[in-house]
């Protein structure tokens, strides 16, 4: 997709989110969708960016949210690091964390990076829940369920007070949207994409497989952990129950429909996912059933995902045009 | 032409009917329980006593007059923003008259529906859930904790434990509990509390939900050779795939499963092959035979709707919403919540095995109306041998020695 393409369905996006709290800011069921699609939007791009961009098949998106979410808990609960600091510095430790990850799986390729990340999602619960997990203020089994809220310049951000909180994620995910946009189009994403395709290709090209794919590791993983932390401050609660499969299934499920390595497919796929599982919960078992149903459909009819529809569908009319010139 | 005319008529009558029949006034109780996932199983137990105290109230007469609504919620596995979002959207959104939950997030729920004023029942049965009601007591109230700890119900196992009538061969125990709040917590109280009395914690195991080869855990148990093996994993498969590997080369152990006797699947699929294992039920129905005619009438009930015995969790879920409705009643006003909830507090609620009360924390602590039932299973079946409070043997029930232990 061209920058210009993907700059307009951005920032209709953002533009269409930015005055939504004006006609449902009332309603705090909705506030909170509104908030998650606006989290998981930019946890989804990172994904998108590792595996879709880069082609590494990291299955550890789910943990770096979680390292982010629990380091700056942490922090704040148990050193009493002001959140708006110990966000920034979790982001630092999810982004370190990521290295950490991304330095074994450069030797590797493929299913073994799969492995080798999803293994890490797999270790991370009985780490946070074990004695290794209390010791540095996990909490253990009953997670930390008295994470503060954001505290800047005296006003107060949290699920008490939504319509702040959702502004203050709406700069934040423009920002790290922004960032996303530049690594996708500049050299970075070329030599993302070039290595995908082929690295030995790449390699020739004077481009370093070692240096990118590290650099994708520890951008990705430092933006996901800041957003990680950022809901850990927003519902004020932490358990390990955020590393149930259901939730890992649910990112994959926005990857699947918005299309992997069609960004911004994945934002939209985070509005389309978020919205449908939360309006879907009264129906209990039927959620599954339905997203189920969901992915099979998408993954039958539209295996690009369903960002080119919409980009057909947006700028149909102008391809005409300008063919008819 | 007059076909569709005719045709758009009919749509718009049987719409304004439809609406007509919905816009009917009701009370509205929310219900978050986990209707998939990993506690699916439990959620169920809970819904059934739900589902059979509205109907029941419905089939009366209604409350005050209006028909109860029931709005679902699935709270899965209980991420925090599920939770939350469950609150938002049963008391922000539906705007329900009371909230009535079983296990529903061991202290993260205490937070989200702590936020609105509807009365919110819940079964966490953990420490922790209590510990953040105690850290604002206030903005809590609505807050009620249908059943103890598992703390003070790893108690009341200990008074089991050391008051069957058989005499254990040493002093050694294995504890095996799971990595979550609940499991922890038990097995961290009955380790201090045997420990205490002299016996030796001989190995004590903490295992993920999911175990379910005990092969290695088995082989030291066989060298130990306890007096008894407690386990306490709320979860059926994990428990009946230790029972099936145990039994095939078992030790002189009295096995004790604590709460984990309860879940339907445990009793269904062993059958007699139980026979002989010991459990308990925090705010249970003692059986074969209820306390009274009216508790042995509600269980019949039960049965008949249901098929199968009262479970963990029906029984006080049922109970809770007939002391809300009790206290709505009382107060005339379903949406009075500071009323409903004085009256909840102050005036507690007739059950069916006495008068049940909220002590403190607002805690329905075991008491003589809601006991914690200790049970063997015997013949297949769950029979009650002693309740507590006060800790005293239950009807003409008694122990039996398992067949795995030679004398």
């Amino acid at each position: 997709m061209s920058l210009k393409r993907m700059i307009v369905i951005l920032c209709g996006f953002y533009a269409v989110m930015g005055i939504l709290p004006l006609f449902v800011g009332g309603t705090d069921y909705i506030m909170n969708i509104l908030i998650m699609i606006l989290i998981w939007a930019v946890v989804a791009s990172c994904w998108d960016v590792i595996m879709g961009f880069a082609g590494i098949f990291s299955f550890g998106q789910v943990a770096f949210y979680v390292v982010g979410a629990y380091s700056s808990a942490i922090l704040s609960v148990s050193l009493h690091i002001p959140p708006a600091f110990s966000i920034l510095m979790a982001g630092v430790i999810t982004g370190l964390f990521g290295v950490l990850v991304g330095l074994p799986c450069l030797r590797l390729a493929g299913p073994y990076v799969a492995l080798v990340t999803f293994a890490v999602h797999m270790t991370l619960v009985p780490f946070l829940r074990g004695p290794l997990g209390r010791a540095i203020g996990s909490g253990g089994a009953q997670g930390i369920l008295t994470v503060p809220p954001i505290n800047l310049f005296g006003y107060y951000f949290s699920a008490e007070q939504l319509i702040p909180f959702f502004y203050l994620t709406l700069c934040l995910t423009i920002i790290c949207t922004l960032v996303l946009v530049v690594v996708i189009k500049s050299y970075w994403g070329t030599a993302f994409l070039a290595l995908k395709d082929s690295e030995n290709f790449a390699a020739s090209l004077g481009i370093s497989a070692f240096k990118y794919k590290l650099m994708v590791f520890a951008l990705t993983s430092f933006i996901t952990g800041i957003f990680g932390a950022l809901y850990a401050h927003y519902v004020g609660m932490l358990s390990t129950k955020m590393l149930s499969m259901d939730v890992f299934t649910i990112l994959m499920i926005m990857m699947v429909i918005g299309g992997i390595g069609k960004y911004p497919g994945v934002v939209v796929g985070a509005v389309i996912t978020v919205t449908i599982n939360q309006l879907l919960a009264p129906l209990g078992m039927y959620r599954p059933l339905i997203m189920g149903a969901i992915v099979v459909v998408l993954v039958l009819f539209l295996r690009e995902g369903i960002i080119d529809q919409i980009e057909s569908l947006l700028f149909a009319k102008k391809k005409t045009c300008s063919g008819g010139k | 032409m007059k076909k569709m005319r005719l045709i758009g008529i009919i749509l718009v009558i049987v719409m304004l009917a439809y609406t007509q029949a919905f816009s009917a006034e009701t009370i509205k109780i929310g219900v978050p329980l986990a209707e998939t996932g990993a506690y699916a199983g439990s959620g169920d137990n809970y819904w059934k006593g739900i589902e059979m105290a509205t109907n029941e109230i419905n089939e009366n007469g209604a409350l005050i007059g209006k028909q109860i609504e029931i709005i679902r919620f699935d709270s899965q596995e209980f991420a925090p923003e599920v939770v939350m979002q469950g609150a938002n959207y049963l008391c922000g959104k539906m705007k329900v008259a009371a909230v009535h939950a079983g296990w529903a997030g061991w202290g993260q729920d205490i937070k989200a529906y702590g936020k609105y004023d509807a009365p919110f029942f819940c079964d966490d049965g953990a420490q922790p859930a209590v510990d953040v009601y105690k850290s604002n007591p206030e903005k809590y109230s609505n807050t009620y904790f249908i059943t103890d700890t598992g703390g003070d119900q790893a108690n009341s196992m200990f008074n089991m434990l050391t008051n069957l009538p058989y005499d254990y061969p040493n002093k050694k125990i294995v504890i095996i509990n799971t990595d979550d709040a609940w499991g922890m917590e038990v097995g961290d109280t009955l380790t201090k509390r045997f420990e205490k009395i002299g016996w030796k914690v001989a190995k004590r195991e903490t295992v993920p939900y999911g175990t379910n080869e005990w092969g290695p855990i088995l082989t030291k148990i066989r060298r130990i050779n306890p007096a008894i093996i407690h386990i306490e994993i709320p979860s059926s498969q994990e428990v009946i795939t230790f029972f099936r590997q145990f039994v095939k080369q078992p030790t002189q152990s009295i096995l004790s499963y604590g709460w984990s006797i309860t879940p339907l699947e445990v009793l269904t699929t062993l059958g007699k092959d139980a026979d002989g294992i010991v459990g308990e039920m925090p705010a249970g129905m003692p059986a074969p035979k209820a306390p009274n005619a009216q508790a042995q009438d509600w269980v019949d009930k039960y049965m008949s709707i249901y098929k199968h015995p009262v479970p963990a969790g029906s029984w006080i879920a049922y109970t809770s919403v007939m002391a809300w409705a009790d206290a709505v009643t009382a107060v005339g006003d379903e949406y009075n919540f500071k009323a409903v909830n004085k009256h909840l507090k102050e005036v507690g609620y007739d059950g069916l095995q006495g008068k049940i009360k909220f002590g403190e924390n607002n805690t329905l602590h075991a008491q003589s109306a809601a006991p914690i039932v200790h049970y063997q299973v015997q013949d297949g079946k769950l029979v009650a041998l002693f309740t507590d409070p006060p800790f005293k043997p239950y009807g003409e029930y008694a122990f039996k020695v398992p067949r795995w232990i030679k004398k």
